[in-house]
């Protein structure tokens, strides 16, 4: 018998053709996946492995923790200061320090534009290519794809020249031969549906994108000093305003934060929307594909406060809670503090516990690496062929909710809260769904994650815009404070606390647990975004949010693995933040080391 | 046990005086021990400065000033020190004692052994060597020589960073700085420095301070006329 | 494939016309600190060589540099991908993967044996035989290795690959290491920070095209004309730290003023970067300008040189990352001092009982 039903109510075949997929490209990190087809080339069984570990919690063990965010800030370079305000909020919360409302405002804000550049860079640079045909955009009419264009935006950049224009320097590119990224891919498969001309669009919005998404980034520099990996502080943030003086963040510089926040919004508005919801037309199959864990279980912590240091979830610009079992009458309410309910298990992940039928509390996790390959892996240890899932198989851990794999990120969230009753969120899926004409259970698909990251990005570039008013009718009531250093000094602090930070990512759920004592770092330990959605299986045998949403699609090439590609890539992986792993107590971090 | 005070006059209290510290290694003994100070002090305050004044920056330039005697104490400790192993070589066989050890002597260990069982009351019989005893030789060697070469190495390769790539500090010293794995790691060491040889300082001082009251050979006043004189027993 | 197009024949291509072409060669030559007349020799270069395949690898990284570089405003990231280079790999923005993405590492091999740059991201881990980092099965320091030996020249991008940054940090529990470590056979110009400029990174790519070598490096391997000076050099705030004017707390009078972030714990001082000179994002700004002190992020190991809000760091001795130099210092010198104390204390009643005890000594 090759067939078996997971503890989650999936069923798995492990017969028919097995297909790998190594490496993933277009991601952050190194994920490996591997396939079971069946004779009609859909997917029975799916297995997602993590290739790479640093250790980054271990380095932490025994440092300052005003240093912590430094460190933790480089799990990711993609969705970067997303661990670094984890961290400081983990931090803060141990040591009960309370930021000053310009912070809370100013980390919105850099959230806010992380959310709305790296939505966009993974729509058109990591996700659009496994939809949008490079050389077919060659044989489009440049007439037609201006009409196209300005029958569904009225982005400026929209004339028959312009597009010829681009189409020439295309055409060119592809003649010369030197195809550069786009050498080897997968044109020209029966797989991509698009006509010429939405190829051609959305080849020179992927273009336009790269160029823009520069722009964005910019109000980070401004707070934070530049991206990728800008500056933050323990306590609030490092940037102080300057509106009477010479040396901060004067009108000039709130200027700029302005005018990027309104093209930000006009580009998201005009190009991302409009093309989003044009490529979906053509793949309406894609709203059934890729559902996996999106239907039964869903996970939000709740983010972006709108007043600082309130975190219960009707302060919350983007609230939380949990969904579970597919019931969307009920939002459970979370409590990372609780070690009842978020755990992680190793059983299938190349970690050691004392014992693995039993999941941890991050404040209670520990890491030991332990690479051990299963009997029935095909190669070797260092040449790996077919991975054994019944053995360990992942750098990721297993992290789960009540003992349920859950899934995280954008459409988590936009569930979540569309099932809270938010209006704005739910005004923008409404309309999206009847525009396309298409059923709520759509969005519990590859296609319907996609669409709720563009969703989600154009939200949070009107975000942007509220929460920047809000800041400046704060400076202007004469507020301008932008750190609390009360609690700056070490000898100030408790002698032994615990804390948490969580920050929704733009992947996701994200939560560090700090543990300091004698003013150091004792243990840290991070649950990350993609740690939830890659999972391996757990000690009760069920599969994680990858796994899950492959299961059913079926390939239309196995050699050309486009189908995987799309529903891997609209997750959004980021390897590096998940497989980082994990803080120990002394003895784990002597075995790490004497290797 | 007095063989070696063989010559010298014998003053009417039954004191015997060497020669011992020659002019050269007397002046180069206090312009270090000035020089190290005043480096100590302003290297201090470079690396804990002073509360803000108040004003415009161009009404101030504290921490300038301060680097500006650390540099011109350390040119006078590093010249100073240059001069000092030249004498080594054309000074009196005592002049040669704080550059090297001999241990290749039997005599040299059996006499730090005395020195140790000395200084930690095991023994009352006093020492009667010219210069250096052989643990405070041990100590200088150690804790003051290399040390100095130490801190003129990791103080020229940081002034070859503010002279910038190229400077004749950073051609001769700024090899250091990825040997002692890059600048901030240098200042750290330097810093280090200065407090080992600050350590060796109070502990000279307390050394010849004592020798002059409890031990039988003269030390401060040596270091300042040259004549090291042995009471007699 | 076809025929290579010069850089300059791919700029046509783009419609880009000889006058835009000579303004961007004119803009390379500022942008790059050269005299004008240099940008004849760059328009020459960029005219008749074909563009350079460039292979770019990904070890233990967190993509911060590839992330730096699209951020590239002059020239643009999309110009140096689509005309300047030919970027045949890079698993972060290919369109292929699995067996197909793999396979252009040995088309590369095969048609440019010997004439591609290799672009280095992150770093190998080597404990558990390099298998904490692996990619199509394989560990990656054997990816590297291969392609390092066909190679014609490496960029070490970032402090991942230059020095081995964070997951080398102490304990470095995956033994992760610069990849001069793993390949001594080839020349490697390391382009350090974490991640390096977005605009120092296309620099010495342009530098090489137009030049056809590396540009002239320190002694430890990095290009001069981003590295040879420290922030503190050319930091507009330097006024401020001659006059002894500092910022104590974050937000204080200071703060707002401007001061030196010296006593705020900037290493600035001791790191030698661009940022004070081209700055971050279209020179916009660079964190000591947002408030911040630098930490350092282009220096070797700057994880283990102790915390980033003190001016006296700790030393990186073995045994311990807590120690301070004036810690270790302070406790040596006071335990002389007590040390001293109690043995002139020791002394004096040592002296005492011999003399009570009517022994030798003198009188």
């Amino acid at each position: 018998m090759t067939e078996t039903l997971t503890a989650n109510g999936f069923k798995l075949d492990t017969g028919g053709k097995r297909v790998v997929v190594d490496p993933i490209c277009r991601i952050e990190g190194h994920l490996r996946i591997e396939v079971n087809l069946d004779s009609d080339n859909v997917i029975r069984n799916a297995v997602s492995t993590g290739t790479m570990w640093r250790g980054l919690e271990v380095i932490l063990k025994g440092r300052d923790p005003r240093d912590a965010w430094a460190f933790v800030e480089r799990i990711c370079g993609v969705c970067t200061g997303v661990h670094a305000l984890t961290s400081v909020r983990a931090v803060e919360d141990a040591l009960g320090i309370k930021i000053p409302e310009n912070a809370n405002h100013i980390r919105n804000l850099m959230m806010l534009a992380q959310y709305t550049q790296d939505h966009l860079v993974h729509f058109y640079h990591l996700h659009a290519l496994d939809w949008v045909d490079v050389v077919s955009a060659l044989s489009a009419d440049p007439k037609a794809t201006s009409a196209l264009q300005q029958s569904i935006s009225s982005w400026s950049k929209s004339s028959p020249g312009y597009f010829r224009d681009v189409q020439a320097r295309l055409k060119r590119f592809v003649e010369s031969g030197q195809l550069g990224p786009f050498a080897n891919a997968y044109w020209g498969s029966p797989a991509y549906k698009l006509p010429a001309e939405a190829n051609l669009m959305a080849v020179t919005h992927y273009l336009e994108a790269l160029d823009f998404q520069r722009e964005i980034v910019k109000i980070h520099t401004v707070f934070g000093g530049r991206n990728p990996h800008p500056n933050w502080v323990v306590g609030g943030m490092p940037c102080s305003f300057s509106l009477n003086e010479t040396g901060g963040i004067n009108m000039e510089w709130l200027n700029l934060v302005s005018s990027i926040i309104d093209r930000s919004i006009e580009f998201i508005d005009k190009v991302y929307i409009p093309d989003l919801k044009a490529i979906a037309s053509f793949y309406p199959e894609w709203t059934t594909y890729g559902g996996g864990l999106s239907s039964t279980n869903l996970l939000s912590y709740g983010d972006f406060p709108k007043v600082a240091n309130d975190w219960s979830q009707e302060n919350m610009h983007m609230p939380g809670g949990a969904i579970i079992n597919g019931d969307l009458s009920k939002v459970h309410e979370v409590d990372v503090r609780d070690p009842e309910q978020v755990q992680e298990f190793v059983t299938h992940s190349w970690y050691k516990y004392p014992d693995e039928s039993k999941g941890l509390h991050p404040w209670d996790g520990m890491t030991e690496p332990n690479f051990e390959l299963g009997p029935n892996t095909k190669g070797s240890k260092t040449d790996i062929q077919e991975i054994d899932e019944n053995a360990k198989y992942s750098f990721v851990k297993a992290p789960r909710w009540r003992g349920h794999a859950m899934e995280v990120g954008p459409l988590a969230r936009y569930v979540v809260a569309y099932v809270r009753g938010d209006e704005e969120i739910k005004a923008q899926v409404d309309g999206l769904l009847s525009d396309l004409g298409l059923p709520l259970t759509a969005l519990f698909s590859t296609l319907g994650r996609t669409a709720a990251r563009g969703l989600e990005c154009s939200w949070a570039a009107h975000k942007m815009r509220f929460v920047f008013d809000s800041m400046m009718a704060n400076l202007k009531a004469g507020d301008t404070a932008t750190s609390n250093m009360d609690l700056w000094e070490p000898k100030t602090w408790p002698k032994d606390v615990k804390g948490v930070g969580m920050v929704e990512a733009p992947r996701g759920s994200l939560g560090h647990w700090v543990h300091i004592k004698d003013t150091k770092i004792a243990s840290y330990q991070a649950i990350v975004p993609t740690t939830w959605n890659a999972s391996p299986r757990d000690a009760a045998g069920n599969i994680g949010a990858y796994e899950a949403a492959l299961l059913g699609t079926p390939m239309a090439n196995p050699e050309q693995p486009l189908e995987i590609l799309r529903t891997v890539h609209s997750f959004d992986p980021c390897l590096a933040c998940a497989t980082h792993v994990i803080a120990p107590d002394g003895q784990e971090l002597v075995s790490v080391k004497v290797r | 046990m007095n063989s070696n005070v063989a010559s010298g006059p014998r003053d009417p209290v039954g004191q015997q005086a060497v020669y011992v510290f020659e002019a050269p290694v007397r002046l180069w003994h206090w312009l270090h021990t000035f020089s190290f100070l005043i480096l100590a002090v302003t290297g201090y305050l470079i690396a804990h400065p002073l509360p803000s004044p108040i004003g415009e920056p161009s009404d101030h330039f504290v921490m300038g000033n301060l680097r500006l005697i650390h540099f011109i104490s350390a040119y006078v400790f590093a010249i100073g020190f240059a001069v000092r192993i030249y004498w080594a070589f054309v000074g009196n066989k005592y002049s040669r004692e704080i550059f090297y050890l001999p241990i290749w002597k039997a005599k040299w260990w059996k006499e730090l052994l005395f020195e140790v069982k000395f200084y930690l009351f095991l023994t009352k019989d006093k020492d009667s060597t010219l210069g250096h005893n052989p643990l405070a030789q041990t100590a200088m060697f150690f804790l003051n020589t290399l040390f100095t070469f130490f801190m003129i190495g990791t103080g020229f390769a940081l002034y070859g960073q503010g002279l910038g790539d190229g400077s004749w500090a950073d051609r001769m010293f700024g090899w250091i700085i990825p040997l002692l794995g890059g600048g901030q790691a240098v200042r750290n060491w330097h810093i280090l420095g200065m407090w080992i040889m600050l350590m060796f300082a109070i502990i000279h001082m307390y050394m010849a301070a004592r020798a002059d009251i409890m031990g039988r050979k003269s030390s401060v006043s040596a270091m300042i006329g040259g004549w090291r004189l042995f009471r007699d027993e | 494939m076809g025929i290579q197009k010069t850089f300059y024949e791919a700029m046509r291509e783009h419609g880009i016309t000889r006058r835009s072409f000579l303004k961007f060669c004119s803009l390379t030559a500022a942008g790059l600190g050269l005299a004008p007349e240099f940008a004849g020799t760059i328009a020459h270069a960029l005219e008749t060589k074909p563009r350079t395949p460039v292979i770019w690898l990904h070890g233990l990284e967190c993509t911060c540099c590839t992330e730096s570089f699209i951020r590239s405003g002059h020239p643009l990231a999309a110009d140096v991908v689509l005309s300047m280079i030919s970027l045949d790999y890079d698993d972060t923005l290919m369109a292929a993967a699995g067996h197909q993405a793999e396979e252009i590492l040995e088309q590369t091999i095969e048609k440019y044996d010997g004439n591609f740059i290799l672009a280095c991201e992150g770093n190998p881990p080597l404990n558990e035989d390099g298998m904490y980092c692996f990619q199509g099965g394989k560990p990656y320091v054997e990816k590297l290795r291969r392609m390092a030996s066909h190679c014609k020249a490496i960029i070490a991008w970032g402090s991942c690959a230059s020095w081995g940054c964070v997951q080398a940090a102490h304990p470095n529990p995956t033994r992760a290491v610069p990849i001069h470590k793993v390949i001594t056979d080839k020349p490697i110009i390391k382009v350090p920070g974490c991640p390096p400029i977005a605009e120092v990174m296309t620099g010495v790519i342009a530098y090489m095209l137009t030049f056809d070598r590396f540009p002239e490096l320190d002694r430890q391997g990095r290009p001069k004309m981003f590295y040879s000076q420290r922030n503190h050099d050319k930091c507009y705030r330097r006024a401020h730290f001659d006059a002894g004017q500092f910022v104590e707390r974050f937000d204080d009078e200071g703060a707002r003023k401007g001061y030196c972030l010296y006593k705020m714990g900037c290493k600035g001082p001791t790191t030698y970067n661009a940022c004070s000179t081209i700055e971050w994002n279209g020179g916009l700004s660079w964190p000591v300008k947002s408030g911040h002190g630098c930490l350092g992020c282009s220096e070797d190991n700057f994880w283990d040189r102790g915390s980033f809000y003190s001016a006296v760091n700790d030393l990186n001795v073995p045994g311990g990352i807590e120690s301070t130099a004036d810690k270790i210092g302070g406790v040596l010198a006071g335990a002389a001092a007590i040390g001293v104390a109690a043995h002139a204390a020791a002394s004096v009643i040592s002296h005492s009982r011999n003399n009570t005890k009517g022994g030798s000594s003198h009188d």
